[in-house]
């Protein structure tokens, strides 16, 4: 088997044969991310609604739908209405540390199936049985860490109470989101992404990040747009406008 | 079409797709609806030739310090709690991956679309040692049911038709349904979900690998990349060791990029970024994680001829754009990557003996270098690949004996000017009406399809005394 | 009065041999634009095809020999795009030797396709068409990717009096000529150049214009093979008087 030092000094030994190399440069990186990107959030947070514009209309073109609240306490509205237009009776949801609101309580009020998944490490047989669940929703409701204008992306961490699954296993996936997380470009979001990987990472944070941008989606079949190929089917946001209670932000 | 093996000469691999009507039409189709939205996506986004000259000077920086960077990469990745491990050839890749299959009592394995796993044949292997390979992609699943290749770096059952992949979801998987995509989309959907609930092992590739992170990032549409490494109890990433960049900064350059350049959307629908195994308090994620950094060739590129190739993104522009590929798609080729890149990766993978007929298979139009995201100059290599089989003694030695004529003449104007006069005495029973249709030996194979023009009564050469006349009058 | 403009033909070998006309028209063309013409003798081929067959050594003495015999030169003036690359793009590179590189240079430098020679040097591009009817133009790759040079053929034939030019789709396609290619894959050349040429047909165009004569004699190969009655025309054949 080839070792880690074999490798390398195979790639270093070709690199001193290699001849005649142009100068070039990787992409600047800011010095201080973090500093950069709180200067960032609050340069973006005077003009919020020109970039949830901007989202709307990409977030539109790649198959999303946009639902606009004023207060926290319609989320659970919205998701019981989209559940009940598809017939929907099953719903996993991040709880309400990590969603900004509680959405399973008013939910199962109504008279759905609606689960919080946990924010605490669960034993191995709790996870296959959660997983199982998962499996089985028809919606599944989650928060946003970024949404950037230019693609109508959705960024999503996971973590302890911020299920993987919930966005990827049900063929409707609800993304509840305020104006925090909004982001004006792919550049930007390069900003978020270094700032969050300075230093070392947070106990709550998840080895995953997803950017979500619309539906899945196929063409493989003869070069037909097909929706829903393994992820959802059909993705919804809902922008809270006076906020989500978010315990953690990333 | 069945596909043709590398017994059949290139010539006439090329010749049974040209004769293949529906692979002609898929063709055309699929590679012209690439093309314009491709075209529309740069047309609308006018930083983008500046971010292409970007992502180019990122990936030729990179491989100027590839050591110190996959050094990195592999000690960030280690940090999160992955393993790390190392391929020279395509046999130590597959003993690596078998490896942690059977350690860790693997039965299924489930794979999201990889060139890098389909290069080193890892499903072959996986069969052989009793774990069955699952392709999760659809185009992938749809030709691993067929057991095919794929025929597009992007779209790998471009050349199948519904009926087709209905008539195989009849066979395969005893589903009845209509030849319909939204149908048979749907019940891969439900055929494949029960895999990725199953399967022990999830197998990747990577598109980037994020050294200051420790990242493996995966671009998907469908979503398999996230339930490939969400799902399973352990997640391999098989990696090309040109695919680490440096920072984060630098992805969001590539991505970009990337998804314009193959598909025309402004980002394709997943991009997945894995930071190791599952971590305390979440319910999904893998418990092992293991990089697979493969060289297979690459590595003795770094000074070599086809350096510009190691900064592929595996985007599959330039196959759409080149009028050889548009006409023979990609299982004429052969190998696992098709197309101009295709040819150069061949190269790079088994040696320029493996690309002697295939090094002629391109006009050099230059119009994968326009369409390249990082503008690697394909023809250039090409013509260094022809050169290689030259100098090593490759080429057919009647080739080099007409060429070596040709040099030797161009050297002598006389004779040249006399060589004129001669082929005009020869053509004198073959030219009709001012012009040639038919030529013996290999000039046959102009005048098969085209008339070609007699030489000239009197050439350019002999003209020009008349011409210096009539300037002095 | 200033001094007249020199410019020297290099007239190239599928010109020379198979469309000396070309040739002849150019000179008159440019004689009539008060160019003084050389024909520098002992001019064979550029050696494109050498090099892109990788023979690079036979291409770098061919090299060698043309930039002497073009030291003298005014201006270089080539009928080919692919032709006016190679000694623009690849001359300086296959030679080693310091002082025959920098004599490769300067040729690089003084060297112009035809198009570009009457736009960009001479600043001439109103001509009274030599053609009738309706014109379109086949964008060759060298002169379009390695020349990037798109604008000056165009130029010249909008300007032209007398003649209607509509765009072809998929202009900027390759015609499947690609020197040995055309031979070594004759199938494959063909089934490209038939789209082009269904392309040319679909325009209603009579004259299809192009800057190079590799281009033409594959284009006017198929046209003739297949009985069209669309022609396929070098540049020089189409541009009549200076108007």
């Amino acid at each position: 088997m080839t070792t880690r030092a074999e490798f390398l000094h195979r790639i270093r030994t070709e690199m001193g044969r290699a001849p005649g190399l142009v100068p070039s440069a990787t992409a600047p990186r800011p010095t201080r991310p973090r500093e950069r990107l709180e200067v960032l959030r609050r340069e973006l947070s005077e003009r919020w609604r020109e970039s949830l514009e901007r989202f709307a209309v990409e977030f539109e073109r790649v198959g999303g739908v946009l639902h606009r609240v004023g207060d926290a306490e319609e989320v659970p509205g919205v998701v019981a209405r989209i559940a009940g237009e598809r017939r929907a009776r099953s719903v996993i949801a991040w709880p309400g540390a990590t969603l900004g609101v509680d959405v399973t309580a008013s939910l199962v009020e109504r008279g759905l199936d609606a689960l919080a998944m946990p924010e605490a490490e669960v034993t191995p047989a709790e996870r296959a049985r959660l997983r199982a669940v998962a499996a089985a929703a028809d919606v599944g409701v989650t928060g946003v860490d970024l949404a950037v204008a230019e693609t109508g992306t959705l960024i999503v961490v996971s973590g302890a109470g911020r299920s993987r699954s919930a966005s990827l296993l049900p063929s409707c996936h609800v993304a509840v989101f305020d104006r925090e997380a909004l982001l004006e470009s792919l550049e930007q979001v390069g900003v978020a992404l270094e700032a969050w990987h300075d230093g070392d990472d947070p106990t709550w944070r998840g080895a995953a990040i997803n950017f979500i941008t619309g539906p899945s989606r196929t063409a493989d079949i003869e070069l037909t747009l097909t929706r829903g190929v393994h992820g959802p089917r059909e993705v919804h946001a809902v922008f809270v406008e006076r906020g989500l209670d978010v315990r953690r932000r990333v | 079409m069945s596909e043709p093996d590398l017994a059949t000469p290139f010539r006439e691999r090329a010749g049974q797709a040209l004769d293949d009507r529906f692979l002609q039409e898929a063709l055309t189709i699929a590679t012209t609806k690439f093309i314009t939205l491709r075209r529309e996506a740069f047309d609308a986004f006018p930083q983008g030739e500046a971010l292409r000259d970007q992502a180019r000077a990122i990936k030729e920086a990179t491989l100027q310090r590839l050591d110190h960077w996959l050094e990195m990469l592999i000690d960030n990745v280690e940090r999160r709690g992955g393993h790390v491990h190392y391929a020279t050839g395509a046999d130590e890749a597959r003993r690596i991956v078998l490896d942690i299959a059977r350690r860790t009592g693997a039965r299924m394995a489930v794979k999201s679309k990889s060139m890098a796993t389909e290069e080193i044949h890892l499903n072959d292997a996986l069969e052989a040692a009793g774990v069955t390979p699952v392709e999760t992609d659809l185009g992938e699943y749809i030709i691993q049911l067929a057991h095919e290749r794929p025929s597009h770096i992007i779209a790998p059952a471009i050349h199948k038709t519904k009926g087709q992949v209905a008539e195989l979801f009849r066979r395969e998987l005893n589903r009845d349904a209509a030849p319909d995509p939204e149908v048979l989309t749907q019940i891969a959907r439900a055929e494949l979900r029960q895999k990725f609930l199953q399967a022990d092992l999830g197998i990747t590739g990577a598109n980037f690998g994020v050294a200051e992170t420790g990242t493996v990032v995966l671009v998907t549409n469908e979503g398999n990349g996230r339930m490939v490494t969400s799902l399973p109890r352990v997640h391999v990433a098989v990696m090309g060791v040109e695919k680490v960049i440096p920072s984060m900064t630098d992805l969001a350059v590539f991505l970009a990029i990337l998804a314009r350049s193959a598909t025309g959307q402004k980002l394709s629908v997943y991009t997945s970024l894995v930071n190791g195994p599952r971590r305390g308090g979440e319910l999904e994620g893998p418990e092992e994680f293991h990089l697979v950094l493969l060289d297979n060739g690459r590595i003795r590129q770094i000074a070599g001829p086809l350096r510009e190739a190691l900064s592929c993104l595996r985007c599959g522009a330039c196959l759409n754009v080149c009028p050889v590929y548009r006409q023979i798609g990609g299982h004429a080729y052969g190998y696992t990557y098709p197309g101009p890149i295709g040819i150069l990766l061949t190269a790079m993978l088994n040696g320029p003996g493996s690309v002697k007929d295939l090094a002629h298979a391109s006009s050099l139009c230059g119009a994968c270098v326009d369409a390249c995201p990082v503008r690697i100059d394909i023809p250039r290599m090409l013509i260094e690949l022809r050169r290689e089989l030259d100098e090593q003694r490759i080429a057919p030695w009647p080739e080099r004996v007409v060429f070596g004529a040709f040099a030797w003449l161009l050297q002598r104007p006389a004779l040249y000017r006399l060589s004129a006069r001669l082929g005009r005495l020869l053509q004198r029973p073959l030219a009709r009406n001012g012009r040639i249709r038919r030529l013996p030996l290999f000039f046959g194979s102009w005048t098969r399809t085209r008339d070609l023009p007699p030489i000239a009564a009197r050439t350019f050469h002999e003209r020009w005394a008349e011409l210096e006349r009539e300037a002095r009058r | 009065m200033s001094t007249p403009v020199r410019a020297s033909l290099m007239i190239t070998c599928l010109a020379d041999v198979l469309y000396p006309e070309v040739g002849e028209r150019i000179v008159r063309l440019l004689r009539g634009l008060g160019v003084t013409v050389e024909f520098p003798a002992g001019q064979t081929c550029c050696g494109l095809p050498l090099f892109n067959s990788g023979y690079h050594a036979a291409a770098a003495d061919v090299a060698r020999r043309t930039v002497k015999i073009f030291d003298e030169a005014g201006y270089v003036v080539v009928p080919s795009g692919s032709c006016a690359w190679m000694v623009k793009h690849e001359y300086p590179g296959l030679l080693k030797a310091p002082a025959a590189r920098a004599a490769a240079a300067r040729l690089a430098a003084r060297t112009y396709e035809l198009s570009q020679f009457l736009v960009r040097v001479l600043g001439r591009r109103r001509f009274r068409s030599a053609v009738a009817g309706r014109l379109t133009y086949h964008d060759s790759c060298h002169l379009l990717r390695g020349l990037h040079e798109a604008e000056s053929p165009r130029a010249l034939l909008t300007e032209l009096g007398g003649v209607e030019l509509v765009e072809l789709p998929g202009s900027d396609e390759c015609c499947g000529f690609g020197g040995s290619f055309a031979v070594r894959l004759p199938e494959v050349s063909t089934a490209i150049l038939d789209k082009k040429l269904a392309n040319v047909e679909a325009t209603g165009a009579d004259c299809v214009v192009a800057c190079d004569a590799g281009c033409l004699m594959q284009m006017r190969g198929g046209l003739s093979r297949r009985g069209s009655r669309v022609r396929a025309l070098h540049l020089a054949e189409v541009l009549g008087e200076p108007a």
